[in-house]
Formats: structure tokens, sequence, C-alpha cells
């Protein structure tokens, strides 16, 4: 896999680097004009001491000795890199990888996603175990060693406390609410999430402007926020190429460099939106960097680290509000529940495997943005319809498994476009930093099923049925969606993955 | 081509040919999005007019002397002088005919 990525950024990109001298001017072409003054920006290591004062873009990673080769590219020796919401489905995952990977963890939550999933009388159909013996865990069976601290990040105070402490090289910001239906429900419920979501990316912006100025943020977004603009227009990197260009009147502007159009498809997404405005503001005001990661649906049980232990699983959910759209359709066919389908099920949407996930983010973290730049990427891997989905679960739970499994079409209980075009660009990861998907989605499927046709974890599923179909609507009102079509889905051979046979000459392909 | 003290007088001010600086800084996402229009306006001109990146931020002195204000600004040298400057992202096309634009006398046969 691509390790170069990085080798040629410099001192200036590494979270190490302490800049003095004049660096406090701020004249981008689309804010503020002020003269810049004569001097030279200089800069100290805080890791290299020794180094004294010089020129940061003069050492490269690959030249310095804190870099180290590494799987996915030159690695700072060490990293610090701090996760908020290390208990969630992606932040504990994450940890376990970093951790192997050597890099020194810590991480913050308040357990908040156990409470809501709760909330609706639901659990994690692939059991977790508590924090403590995660933890223990980790030590025991892989050798990692990760700081935990339990507190709710609106607590600006503890969050201080424990930046400072920890001196994060890096910050992965999970610690958001993900739910668009839980947002949707009511009043209480949308204040709550965007309360949560944007209050606490807030006040770690400020933490960080006066704490940890030099650490990089990745921070979470999706690709809700964009939208399904129905012209068709590209959904561009967040951010408008130089070529795009605005006409009006017999003129022209470039916009090259402008935030492109948002337009978010929940209370969920908007606050998520609010994010991305306050941290492109606090780059633009404090010399903070930042990726803004414009994630696709995640799907999938599966990394090594994981599957090590069953006390090292990361959640599994599939109830209506917090399980996302694949991983319900397994669970879904595992225990005989018709797939559904929103509409006519044509929404495309881009979407991500868990592993190929923490590939990504180990790549964000290692290729640090520079001072001042904020940045977004798209990070999908492929672009489905949801209806394609339903049937590759179907077939492959049918094929491979020897289940049952029908689809079923419900009236849709989102404001949304059923079809629409959707041509997403995501160039970034793979082109510049060395992103190689790993996992194919009839493999993780795969994968999925069988973890979850496990008895034990059958028994669960059957457990929550009642909260697994759809009653949060749009409209508020709240009751069960009208059936308006149920099919089967016949078998056909297509991945062959473990099962005898498997026959790309099927004659029904 | 990449800018800074060391070079700046031999590549900008005592070249022959004309040459096109970019003034840019890091935290400037439309610098960041000029990027490859510039690239390929330094292919296509190759030649005719050199093109030259310079940080901003790496470079203050430069940067100050010459009084740039906002980034991204493309500030067009011909014998070591200004002749003019465009402030903004500009498409290739936009930035193009600036230079057509500055350098018509100069502009050489076959292209259009
Ligand atoms: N899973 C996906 O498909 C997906 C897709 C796109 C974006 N994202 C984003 O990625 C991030 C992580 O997603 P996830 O699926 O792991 O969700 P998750 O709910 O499992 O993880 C979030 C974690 O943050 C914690 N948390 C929330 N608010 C907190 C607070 N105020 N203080 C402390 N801890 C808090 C929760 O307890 C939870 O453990 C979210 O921001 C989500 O919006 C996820």
């Amino acid at each position: 896999m691509s390790k170069d990525h990085n080798a040629q950024k410099t001192c200036w990109n590494c979270p190490a680097l302490e800049l003095r001298g004049h660096v406090d001017f701020r004249a981008c072409g689309q804010s503020m004009r002020k003269f810049m003054t004569e001097g030279q920006a200089m800069a100290e290591c805080k890791r290299r001491p020794e180094l004294g004062l010089f020129d940061p873009a003069s050492l490269t990673f690959e030249e310095c000795p804190e870099w180290e080769e590494g799987p996915y590219g030159y690695q700072l020796r060490d990293m610090r890199v701090l996760i908020l919401g290390i208990d969630g489905y992606l932040g504990w995952t994450l940890a376990l990888w970093l951790g192997s990977l050597g890099f020194r963890v810590a991480g913050v939550d308040n357990f908040n996603r156990r409470r809501w999933v709760a909330e609706e009388g639901s659990h994690s159909v692939v059991p977790i175990a508590p924090m403590e013996e995660r933890l223990r865990a980790a030590k025991e069976v892989l050798g990692i060693e990760i700081s935990f601290r339990e507190f709710d990040i609106l607590d600006n105070e503890k969050l201080r406390q424990f930046i400072q402490e920890f001196q994060p090289e890096a910050i992965v910001h999970y610690a958001e609410c993900p739910s668009a239906p839980y947002s949707m429900v009511d009043f209480q419920h949308a204040a709550y999430v965007q309360h949560n979501n944007v209050i606490g990316t807030l006040g770690l912006l400020f933490a960080m402007r006066d704490l940890a100025p030099e650490a990089s943020l990745i921070k979470l977004g999706t690709m809700g926020e964009y939208g399904t603009p129905l012209t068709g227009r590209p959904i561009f990197e967040g951010i408008f190429p130089a070529d795009a260009v605005l006409q009006w009147d017999g003129r022209e502007w470039s916009l090259g460099g402008e935030l492109t159009p948002r337009d978010p498809v929940s209370f969920y997404h908007v606050s998520k939106v609010q994010d991305t405005f306050n941290v492109y503001e606090s780059c633009k005001y404090w010399w903070l960097r930042s990726y803004d990661v414009m994630q696709g649906v995640i799907y999938g049980v599966h990394t090594e680290q994981v599957a090590a232990d069953p006390r090292l699983r990361t959640r599994f959910d599939v109830d209506e509000w917090f399980g996302t759209v694949i991983n319900r359709f397994v669970a879904q066919a595992v225990v005989g529940i018709p797939l559904t389908i929103y509409g006519s099920g044509g929404q495309t949407r881009g979407f991500l495997a868990l592993r190929d996930a923490m590939q990504c983010m180990t790549r964000l973290i290692l290729s640090p943005p520079e001072p001042g730049q904020y940045d977004v990427v798209n990070q999908i891997s492929g672009v489905y319809r949801v209806r394609e989905l339903a049937e590759t679960v179907a077939r492959i739970a049918a094929d491979e498994f020897g289940l049952e499994v029908e689809i079923q079409r419900l009236e849709n209980p989102r404001v949304e476009a059923d079809e629409h075009p959707y041509e997403v660009v995501y160039e970034k990861l793979p082109q510049q930093l060395g992103f190689e998907p790993q996992v194919t989605l009839e493999e993780e499927v795969y994968q999925m099923l069988k973890l979850l046709i496990q008895p034990s974890i059958r028994s669960r599923i059957e457990a929550i049925r009642q909260v697994i179909l759809p009653k949060t609507r749009w409209s508020g009102l709240h009751k069960e969606m009208d059936v308006i079509e149920r099919y089967k889905v016949r078998p056909r051979r297509v991945v062959g993955l473990g099962a005898e046979g498997g026959g790309e000459d099927d004659p029904e392909r | 081509m990449i800018l800074n003290a060391d070079n700046f007088e031999k590549e900008v001010l005592k070249s022959s040919l004309p040459v096109l600086v970019d003034f840019w800084a890091s935290w400037c996402p439309p610098c960041k999005m000029v990027e490859p229009v510039v690239a390929e306006l330094e292919r296509e001109l190759a030649g005719r007019v050199k093109v030259g990146k310079l940080n901003v931020d790496q470079n203050p002195g430069i940067a100050g002397r010459y009084h740039i204000q906002g980034v991204p600004a493309f500030v067009l040298f011909v014998g070591g002088k200004e002749v003019a400057r465009r402030v903004g992202a500009q498409s290739k096309t936009q930035l193009r005919r600036f230079l057509e634009e500055c350098l018509g006398s100069s502009r050489g046969s076959g292209e259009r």
C-alpha cells in the first residue's frame, strides 16, 4: 500500500512545530486585507529543542528522525492522538487500530450513545463490554494502553484539563449524536442533538485555540451535509475548484476556494453543517488546522483488533434510530424481517467499510494540514443505490447462508428524493493520501452475516424486533409506515465466498 | 517553480522572460484551489512566461515588499518590474486572459 503520500511534507505540517515570528497576518482572497510585514517565519520543534530556531520548510518528514516509516506512510513516533467519542462504533475501533500501530491513544466519552440506544429500548446486537473491561482487554490481548476519561465534552473545564494533560498532536472528534431520525423525533430531541453537537465542537475549538493550536483536528462531518443536488452537478470535496465559475449579468467570477453549497437532510445534518462553518472560521481566525471529513455511511463489524476477543468488539446497532442501512439489512436478513427500503429505494449514497474507514483516518492523521488550513475530504469508497444494497444483502444471505429473504418497499418516512442524480468527487484520499480500499461490499456483508447469524447474537436481534422498523417520520407523526410492495429475491450466486460453488457463469445474472 | 528569498532576485527580477508570481498561503482555500490551474498554465506557457509560487508566510519579507494585501495574488513581472496584478481566485480562462492582455504585444505567433 502506498506509503509515500506524506514523505515530502515538511515541519510546516508537523504538530511538533511551534511557530515563532511573523505569522499573525491573515489576508485570504475571500477575507480581510492587511499589510504584510517584513521578517521571517521561524519555528522551534517541541520534540527536538536542539534544533533551535529554524526554517520550517527546510526539513521533510522523510528526513526527520521523529517520523518513521509505517504501513500507512511516515508516522510520528508515539504520536499522541485524542479520540473524542472513544466508546462509540468508530471511536472504539479506531482506538484499537491506532494503538496497535504504535500511536499513543487517549479518549473521552460520557456513554451518551449507550443511553440513547437504551432510551429506545434497544441494545447493541453485538454485545459490548463496559469501558473498564474494554481497557483491560486491550491491555491483555493487544498490549495497548489507552488513557480514558469519562466526561461530557460540553464540560469545557474538564476538556481543557485533559487536553492540557495529554497534549494531543491530533484530535479525532467523533463525539456527537449521529442519528438523523433521533433529531427528528420532536423539538426536545432536535434541540438536544444540535446543542450536543454544535456546542461540543465549539468548545473544543476554543480549547484548541488556547491549548493545542498545532494539533490537527480530524472532525467528522457527513456526506449528508451536501444533500443531493437535483441538477446533477458534481458534489465537490467541500470547496469549489478554481475552474468552477459563477456567470451572471455578462460577467464571470471564479468560485475557487469558496465552500460549496450545503443542503442538509435532517436537523442532525444541520448540526454538522453548523460545525463545518465553526471549524472553517476557527482555521481562519486562529490558524487551527483541520480535515472536515464528509464521511459516507459506514458498514461492517470487522477489524483484526475488534475480532481478537469478545470483550474488544465494537457496538453494532440496527434499530431505527441508530442503525445504518447496510448493517440494518444484514440484521433483518438474519431474523427474517423483510429488508426495508424507503419509497422506490433509488436513494444513492456514498459508503465505506469499517476497516477502510480506519485506514482513511490513519492517513489523515499522518498527513496533517498546514497551519490555518481548513480542508475537506469526501470519505467514501463507492456509491450505491439503497435498493441495490438490499438486493446484494438478500442474495448473499440466500446463497451463502440459505436464508429466505424478502424486500419490502415502505412509504418514505423522510423528506428526500427517492430518485436523483448523484455524482460525488472523492479524489483526495486515494490520489493525495494513498488510500486504497481493502474491503469489498460483498466480503464485508458476508463477514457480518457470519457473525450475526450466531445464535447468541441472533437472539439479541430478536429481542429488539419491535424497534427495527421505522416509526419516526420527518412530518412529526409517529406511526408505522405503510407497505407499498413486497418481493422475494431470487437466489443467484454472485460472490462465492466460503460456500461451495459460486458461479460467475450463472444464467440468471 | 518554488520561489523564496534566496532565488527571487535571480529567477524573477533578473529573468529575461516575463514571470507570473503566485503569492499564496497554506491557510487560504482559494490559493489551494488555484494550484492545479497555475500548474497547467505553467506547462502550457513554457518558454513564453515563467511561473513561480511564493509562500507569503515562509517569505514575509518579499510579500511585504510587494504590498501583498490579499492572497492569492498573481503579480506579473516584466524586466524585473511589476506590470500588473490580480487578487483572488481565478479560473484558468481568466488567468490566461489576464496574461494575454498584459503581454499582448509580445504574444508569440500561432497561439490563440
Ligand atoms: N457511523 C456512520 O455511518 C457515520 C457516517 C458519517 C459520519 N459519522 C460520524 O462519525 C462520528 C462517530 O460515529 P459513530 O457511528 O461512531 O457514532 P457513536 O454514537 O457510536 O459514537 C459517538 C460517541 O461519542 C459519544 N458522545 C456523544 N456526545 C458526547 C458528549 N457530549 N461528550 C462525550 N461523549 C459524547 C457517544 O457516547 C458515542 O460513544 C459521529 O460524529 C457521526 O456523526 C458516522
